[in-house]
């Protein structure tokens, strides 16, 4: 799990290594990957959001 | 003794760059090579954000063209150097992705400051509703009950070359906006047709006025002075011609002023009110005209078809029979096509005497007259 969430991160920020990306794709289903993605980009647009409330204080 | 070469060649390109830099600097007010830094403290400040940016971005070349140059010279072919064949480098990755972001926030942080001021239109001292027609400005001073219209005053002789231009060609107008020195003024922006954009760079405003939107910005003047902008959005032939010019002049002068546009408002509705002469009704139409009119009907009134009408020789413009089509059509406009309605926003005296110019200039010989009165009695006014 914590592996996935890394990953999701490195794919947020645009590098990964080609280690992490070979032990990634040895997993039987896609469907962590996506759920994680979806909510890490939740996450992200809620602190966007949150530090533009706080410029706007 | 190449190193020492190399290092020289580097060391007399940031010499030239920094003195160039510097001279732009001291002159690009004079030459308007950059933006100006403006009279109001938020231009200022936008002027120091470009200046901050541009100096980053001058950094950044510095180091990348570097760089760059540095390589292909010290690792050339005749050299013997064999080009490295790697696929990744996780932690050069990471560096060249986190080093522009740190560079994104720290240009972001000042230039959100910056821009919560602009957007801050909240205790404004002074409203003005600025709509944008085809091709002019009008400028309502919200609860002053002065309203006027503002018409490029660069003569057509200029525009065609056959006088010399002038300094203020094409950023002078014949009533400009005024505004009190050290006042918030708040502008609501709107258009009656298209959208067009309110540019006034010295006030660091530039803000679309769109049909059926308020668009809102502020400035606050320190400096008295004539401050001059154009519609910076393409919104039909004339785009060119609708200058803005804004001057700031002390209180007392902005008071004077305002009671003098009333004054004259008040006159030009007594117009409506005496019987004019074919003369008088012939001199102020041929002044209507011109502003008004002939940039689509055209100076002599042969017009643009198929888009624009000619009004010489043709239409209902020289036939008697239809004099009232001829003043419903300047009074209400036409629907789908560039005729506004000048019934909204001219005099009786101004649409009667244009009216009646209409039917009589350019060997037009209908005899018509059109009274103020009868326009004021058809409009209510």
């Amino acid at each position: 799990m914590l592996d996935v969430i890394k990953s999701v991160l490195a794919a947020f920020f645009g590098v990964q290594s080609e280690a992490n990306r070979q032990r990634d794709f040895q997993a039987a289903s896609p469907w962590m990957f996506i759920v994680v993605g979806i909510a890490l980009a939740a996450v992200f647009v809620l602190i966007v959001a949150g530090v533009a409330w706080l410029a706007a204080q | 003794m190449k190193r020492f070469a190399l290092t020289g060649i580097c060391f007399l390109l940031l010499a030239a760059l920094m003195a160039g830099s510097t001279y732009a600097a001291s002159i690009n007010t004079s030459t308007g090579w950059n933006m100006p830094p403006g009279v109001t403290d938020v231009s200022r400040e936008v002027y120091s954000l470009h200046m901050t940016i541009f100096w980053i971005c001058v950094a950044i070349s510095v180091v990348v063209f570097g760089a760059m140059f540095w390589s292909l010279f010290a690792y050339r072919k005749s050299k013997g150097a064999k080009s490295a064949h790697f696929h990744e480098n996780t932690t050069v990755e990471v560096i060249w992705t986190a080093i522009p972001l740190v560079i994104l926030i720290v240009m972001a942080v000042p230039a959100t400051a910056t821009l919560k001021k602009m957007y801050d239109t909240s205790n404004a001292e002074i409203d003005i509703l600025v709509t944008g027609y085809q091709w002019r400005w009008r400028y309502e001073y919200l609860g002053e009950d002065v309203s006027f219209f503002s018409n490029m005053s660069t003569p057509r002789d200029q525009i065609q070359g056959l006088e010399e231009k002038g300094d203020n060609y094409l950023v002078e107008v014949d009533e400009p906006m005024v505004v009190p020195l050290g006042k918030k003024v708040r502008i609501l922006l709107t258009a009656n047709d298209v959208i067009h954009a309110w540019w006034v760079p010295d006030l660091a405003v530039k803000k679309d006025a769109i049909p059926g939107f308020i668009n809102e910005s502020w400035f606050l003047v320190n400096e008295p002075g004539i401050y001059r902008g154009q519609c910076a959005e393409l919104c039909g032939r004339d785009h060119g011609f609708m200058p803005i010019e804004v001057k700031a002049v002390p209180q007392e002068e902005y008071d004077a002023w305002l009671a003098s546009r009333r004054d004259a408002a008040v006159a030009e509705a007594a117009g409506a009110d005496r019987e004019w002469t074919m003369d008088e009704l012939m001199e102020r139409g041929a002044g209507v005209y011109n502003t008004y009119c002939a940039a689509c009907h055209q100076p002599e009134g042969q017009g643009l078809p198929p888009v624009f009408p000619a009004l010489a020789g043709v239409g209902m413009s020289v036939d008697p029979e239809q004099r009232a089509e001829h003043i419903a059509m300047v009074a209400y406009g036409k629907t789908g096509t560039a005729m506004p309605a000048f019934g909204d926003t001219l005099s009786p005296a101004e649409v009667a005497s244009v009216i009646t110019y209409e039917r009589n200039a350019w060997g037009n010989d209908t005899g018509d007259m059109v009274q103020p009165s009868e326009i004021r009695d058809l409009l209510g006014k």
